[in-house]
């Protein structure tokens, strides 16, 4: 359930102006870099933003971003998820799942509300607005 | 000049057929050119142009276009050989697959997704006319059957 583990591959996140537990509107954020990446599993009260190479299982109670560049294969779980990278794995959105231009998407997705942007890429199935089995967070 | 059936098709002209909101149509159609349907349609259809869906329309039919814009209700699977448009009003429920997708805010599918450049590239770019100069009834009443010819000849 809890096991955390994140590997850094660069310098150890700085708490600075985008690392980890940067207080923004009231909850926490952690943004893994370009040259960052993690494996693993994560259970967060807070938004992750990945910029990086991210593998496992993550459960946020913010949002989920994966920027543009980014490599994510994972099952994903967040409020809001925002995709402008390459994501691989089960996703679910509580709230809404973007698709940005640059985006490539596999796998299939639950999902309250759904946006994408031309130019995007996404193959698996969708569901939308039922959310029984995994909105245990 | 061997088909002269339709007045408005020639054979390099697309036409456009638009069904109002009154309208109803359950069975199939093939047609050359674009699509806009307002009403109530169940089947098939299929045109080599664009299909749209306006907001007042409900779709029970397999849906094939080159450019598809969906802001009614589609109940069906959907084919786009060049691009799926959902407008935020609409909604589709069904298989899709299209080379792109855009979907905007407040739209709803559920179904299968098949995206990407291998989905274009397995399907049809643009039927030739050259190749069935003879076929391109706007609806083939004569022969009664499916006519998805241009599609499968261009496999």
């Amino acid at each position: 359930m809890d096991t955390q583990h994140a590997v850094a591959d660069t310098a150890p996140i700085e708490a600075g102006e985008d690392g980890v537990e940067s207080r923004r509107d009231g909850s926490n954020k952690i943004t893994l870099g370009p040259g960052d990446s993690i494996e693993g599993k994560l259970n967060y009260n807070g938004h992750v933003s990945v910029q990086g190479r991210a593998e496992g299982e993550f459960r946020v109670s913010g949002n989920f971003d994966v920027a543009s560049g980014a490599t994510v294969k994972a099952l994903i779980e967040g409020a809001n998820v925002s995709i402008k990278g390459e994501v691989e794995g089960v996703l679910t959105a509580r709230d809404k799942l973007t698709l940005g231009k640059s985006a490539k998407l596999h796998g299939d997705v639950t999902v309250k509300r759904l946006q994408i942007e031309d130019g995007a890429s996404f193959n698996g199935h969708v569901q939308m607005g039922s959310f029984e089995q995994s909105s245990g967070s | 000049m061997p088909h002269q059936g339709v007045k408005e098709v020639t054979e390099n002209e697309t036409s456009m057929v638009m069904l109002g909101p009154k309208d109803r149509l359950i069975g199939e159609l093939h047609i050359e050119g674009n699509l806009r349907v307002g009403g109530t349609l169940e089947g098939q259809i299929e045109a080599t142009g664009d299909v749209e869906v306006t907001e007042a329309a409900t779709v029970k039919a397999s849906v094939t276009g080159r450019e598809v814009s969906v802001n009614g209700q589609v109940n069906g699977p959907v084919l786009a050989s060049k691009k799926l448009v959902i407008g935020r009003s609409g909604s589709v429920i069904g298989d899709v697959k299209v080379p792109r997708l855009v979907m905007q805010d407040g739209a709803s599918l559920s179904g299968n997704v098949q995206m990407g450049p291998q989905v274009a590239a397995e399907m049809a770019p643009a039927p030739a006319p050259a190749e069935a100069p003879m076929e391109a009834a706007v609806v083939a009443s004569t022969d009664g059957q499916t006519e998805d010819r241009p599609k499968a000849k261009r496999r």
